[in-house]
């Protein structure tokens, strides 16, 4: 065989491949259609890595965190900086205050100049957001005025909402945690993180899972008109063509339509690229310019999948013997064997094996065994099912015409129908192993907050020089806010806090009306002008030995430090006859120690040296409750810091590889539900004058509806009941390599194989209206 | 043409068009019970047409049909399906036999949409396929027998619920003319037998020649031939 005769018969299935007028083409676009949609999401795959380091190198590039032990001091290239992050309507909004001290501050990335007081910088998406009808709230919020936007290399999405505004006089709040003074952004020394070997792990398995049903689909893709095909064939063999080039000629055919196919992909890609810049899913959007596939994989999938189209092609006409007087598949084909088919998914379980009880602490899993492990369990469903499918259909008896007709159908082509149910199986048992890992890691990364949430939903924290009483009669006054309960807290030393070694005992001085410090303690009585001391915290065991009649205690300023020049030095003398008392758990789940004052109590020097810590009852019944009270935080004081209180908290890694999961899980159903109702229609199309003839004598459309309807219900529910037993196998397993303990959530596992027969009950409605037209006396004609 | 008394099934004044191409133009027709008429003409000239009006599965623009005096324009789409399923048997050319039933299945199955039992269907299909001499091929499926066997099975079919009218277009074109003189033999004898009358669409004067009376269909037109023996 010549080069030359071999590029001559690959050209003349590539020329196939486009000739036969309309439904050549038509074919020829399906095909490419089908493996356009998975390049494109192979391309997405690709591109996601570039996509999740340049966020977290933008991220990290725009810290503004002193990474200094030291804050240094005013100069004319310091930036003091407060953040002002809120929420509004569940979505995040990144805020900060700025105030240059001097023309050479640094600008954070995507500024070219400071705003000045009163005015902000808003990012694209917050500029929409507050222009629109439903955002009076946070107009009120962020009352600055918008003098341009952010640049695109100061935000980490498309769809970030973030602002920077002009401030005045923020160094004086440096003590609290939301204000630092820069002389630059970003981490000078990042420090690599050493990766968590159980999320490695989940990152390796999500990426594996949603990959394989894509596939899956490409395979399926390339075959569609397979039948067609070999009739072509068959012609192609009475002229002379032998059966290798028969062979070739389909090769070619299918590379074409692949070839195509690698284009429509490269611009759905595109296409996808800059729709993805103007989406938001769970809180995380892009730039276009994120998604650049790396070169070196995006070559691989040039390369693989018209590869792949050729392989698939030759496999499928293994079991095809194309005469010259037409098609030859064995009426009765050869039973599916089932020991090799066993092979795939036993030697994927070798390959996980060695890792079993392995755990986060015995350092990283192998990724190679990893990867071909979950792979080969999962290509074993696709081997496995043609099997079973075979065997139970060959069980089945007659029924009613429509349960016949499909019966009878599957057990001639069982094979067709498996492999159109085989992506939706490998999916769902992908989404099972998976869920069930989440669910069995989810402890390891979700975390209980202890705050109480029957006694406040929402906690407010109050910057030092806020007034006591008209900051709570704001929160009392606030719509939607049921109860207040204000503390106002700071600390105490036995030195002061600006000597060079610092106090040696401290505690916690906590300030409130009775009944907010019958919330931290128990109290046998009270009233204002009392004082406490607090014994019973778990953390916060100095108070009882401060507790000296006549000794002098400092309290902490929030200047306080020894780089900043002492304003003021406030002091306080023990009294004598201080009443210990026990504390309880405050709304937050902790003990606190120290001193107890009522208003009253407090030394007139301390006055504005407290922070406040509000703990407010929200009714949830009022529409935007939470909305208002941060509105009345950011009244209060700009940098106050309101936070809804929730029962627990998610590592940020874990929820967005959750989140990952989810998008690609629905892309990937969506692409295969796609692919289910391209091969239908094509299946359909086949049939049509079959289906026009079994009208012509009689047939209710109904029945023949039924039969199509059974003909994917029956592979589907084996299929499903496959991916069931796989899922549940591969997630018992990953599991056991994580060392957590096995358990399956029925309902995640019901709901998985649900989604999975929800597409194809989708897919089977949307095929009945061709269908029906396909039923019509038209398909009879011939002229 | 008039439709001579005692006619089961008449049609006058038929238009069919396709787009801009006129498939019916004025066509009549009619056939008494037990009657075989040949429906000849050139491809393109409307005779598949005019079979598949007949039997009501394309509906005609305009002109009247009426089957044992039921006009099948008053008919819906249910109703025809029944009269198809009840009164009617079809032959088309290649047989269109359901490929993944059995042969037996294939021929049983005009009455299992009629709701027969599937046991009493397949009796009385292997008693029809008997006398088209194909019961051996009852477990067979389509693939597995030859052109002219798969003619006779759908032969068979077309006669298993007894219709009073058989619609065959065609149904020797893919056949040898040994094999299609056995296929007509056995349509025509088995139709005269039972009084079924037979629609024969054909273009092969020997086909035609087992009809008791020929139709031209020319341009969507049609006029009766007088039998030259």
């Amino acid at each position: 065989m010549s080069l030359r005769q071999s590029s001559r018969d690959l050209g003349l299935g590539v020329r196939f491949a486009f000739a036969g007028g309309r439904e050549g083409w038509m074919r020829a676009v399906l095909t490419a259609l089908g493996v356009g949609l998975g390049v494109a999401l192979l391309l997405l795959s690709t591109a996601l890595p570039n996509a999740i380091s340049v966020r977290h190198d933008r991220e990290q590039a725009r810290l503004d965190w002193s990474f200094t032990e030291e804050p240094p001091t005013a100069a004319d290239n310091t930036v003091v900086i407060a953040n002002t992050d809120t929420t509004f309507r569940g979505k995040d909004v990144r805020g900060r205050l700025v105030e240059p001290e001097g023309p050479r501050a640094p600008l954070p990335p995507g500024l070219s100049a400071y705003p000045a007081k009163g005015e902000m910088l808003v990012s694209p998406a917050l500029k929409r957001l507050l222009a629109s009808d439903g955002a009076k709230l946070l107009r009120e919020r962020i009352p600055y005025r918008i003098t341009g936007t952010i640049g695109e290399s100061g935000l980490i999405g498309s769809q970030e909402l973030a602002y920077y505004a002009g401030g005045e006089g923020l160094f004086a709040h440096e003590a609290g945690s939301n204000v630092s003074r820069l002389t630059a952004f970003g981490n000078p020394n990042p420090t690599p993180e050493a990766p968590d070997p159980v999320l490695a792990l989940l990152n390796i398995v999500v990426i594996v899972m949603l990959l394989m049903p894509v596939a899956v689909f490409v395979a399926a893709a390339v075959r569609f008109g397979g039948e067609r095909r070999d009739r072509r064939l068959a012609a192609l063999r009475l002229v002379g063509a032998d059966g290798r080039m028969t062979r070739r000629i389909a090769a070619g055919e299918a590379m074409a339509g692949a070839l195509l196919g690698l284009v429509l992909g490269a611009g759905f890609f595109l296409v996808g690229r800059q729709v993805a810049g103007s989406v938001e899913v769970m809180g995380i959007s892009v730039w276009p310019s994120y998604l650049n596939p790396s070169p070196l994989l995006a070559a691989l999938v040039a390369v693989a999948v018209p590869a792949a189209a050729v392989l698939v092609t030759l496999f499928a006409l293994r079991s095809v013997v194309i005469e010259p007087l037409g098609v030859v598949r064995s009426a009765k084909p050869t039973r599916r064997r089932l020991w090799w088919r066993l092979v795939l998914p036993v030697a994927g379980l070798a390959m996980l094996y060695p890792m079993l009880g392995q755990g986060r602490s015995n350092g990283s899993f192998n990724e190679y065994l990893v990867t071909g492990g979950v792979m080969l369990l999962l290509i074993g469903i696709t081997a496995l099912l043609p099997w079973l499918v075979e065997r139970c259909v060959a069980r089945l008896g007659s029924g009613g015409v429509a349960w016949q007709l499909a019966v009878r159908r599957l057990q001639l082509s069982s094979g067709t129908a498996a492999r159109m149910v085989n992506g939706i199986a490998v999916a769902v048992a992908g989404a099972i192993a998976l869920q069930m890992l989440f669910a069995g890691v989810d402890g390891q990364y979700t975390k209980s907050t202890a705050q109480d949430l029957s006694r406040a939903q929402m906690q407010v924290t109050v910057p030092a020089d806020a007034p006591m009483a008209a900051t709570v009669e704001k929160f009392t006054d606030t719509k939607g806010v049921r109860k207040v309960t204000a503390v106002w807290e700071s600390y105490l030393g036995d030195a002061s806090w600006n000597s060079e070694n610092g106090p040696q005992l401290a505690a916690e001085l906590t300030v409130g009306d009775c009944a907010a410090l019958r919330e931290v303690a128990k109290l046998p009585s009270c009233k204002d002008g009392d004082r406490f001391v607090l014994d019973g915290s778990e953390y916060s065991v100095d108070g009882p030995k401060m507790n000296v009649p006549g000794k002098m205690l400092y309290i902490e300023s929030p200047t306080s430090g020894p780089a900043s020049a002492p304003e003021k030095e406030a002091t306080w003398t023990v009294p004598a006859g201080i009443t210990q008392v026990r504390s309880i758990e405050d709304p937050t789940g902790s003990r606190r120690g120290g001193f107890l004052m009522t208003p009253a109590a407090l030394p007139k020097d301390f006055e504005g040296m407290v922070r406040g810590e509000l703990y407010l009852s929200i009714d949830q019944s009022v529409p935007d409750a939470f909305e208002y009270a941060r509105n009345t935080a950011a009244a209060v004081n700009p940098l106050a810091d309101p936070t809804a209180w929730t029962a627990s908290t998610t590592s940020d890694k874990f929820e967005s590889l959750r989140t990952g999961l989810l998008v690609g899980a629905i892309c990937v159903l969506l692409l295969i539900g796609a692919s289910l109702l391209v091969a239908q229609l094509e299946q359909l199309r086949e049939r049509r004058k079959l289906l026009s003839s079994l009208v012509a004598f009689g047939t209710r459309r109904r029945t023949l509806g039924l039969s199509v309807l059974w003909q994917t219900a029956i592979p589907i529910t084996l299929g499903l009941l496959l991916a069931m037993a796989v899922g549940l196998t591969l997630g018992a397993i990953l599991l056991k390599m994580t060392d957590t303990p096995v358990g399956i959530d029925w309902s995640s596992v019901l709901s998985m194989t649900g989604a999975g027969a929800a597409v194809v009950l989708v897919v089977t409605l949307l095929s009945l209206p061709p269908l029906m037209r396909l039923m019509r006396p038209d398909g009879l004609r011939t002229e | 043409m008039n439709a001579p008394g005692g006619s089961l099934l008449v049609a006058e004044n038929l238009r069919k068009a396709y787009g801009p191409t006129m498939a019916l133009d004025g066509a009549a027709f009619s056939i008494h019970p037990g009657e075989v008429v040949a429906v000849m003409g050139p491809s393109g000239s409307g005779k598949s047409t005019l079979l598949h009006c007949l039997a009501g599965i394309v509906t005609p623009d305009s002109g009247s049909i009426t089957y044992d005096g039921r006009e099948l324009a008053t008919m819906n789409d249910a109703q025809r399906s029944q009269l198809r399923r009840s009164e009617f048997g079809f032959v088309f050319q290649f047989g269109q036999l359901v490929p993944e039933l059995t042969c037996v299945e294939n021929v049983a199955l005009p009455l299992r949409l009629n709701g027969t039992p599937r046991k009493q269907a397949e009796r009385t299909a292997l008693g029809w396929m008997e006398r088209l001499e194909v019961d051996d091929l009852a477990k067979k499926r389509p693939g597995e027998v030859s052109g002219g066997q798969g003619q006779r099975v759908a032969v068979a079919r077309s006669l298993v619920t007894s219709p009073r009218v058989v619609f065959a277009d065609e149904p020797t074109g893919a056949l040898d003319s040994l094999n299609g003189e056995r296929v007509m033999e056995l349509l025509t004898e088995a139709a005269r037998s039972a009084s079924t009358a037979v629609v024969l669409v054909t273009h092969e004067a020997r086909v035609a020649a087992y009809s008791d009376r020929e139709i031209v269909v020319r341009d969507g037109k049609s006029r009766d031939m007088e039998r030259v023996v």
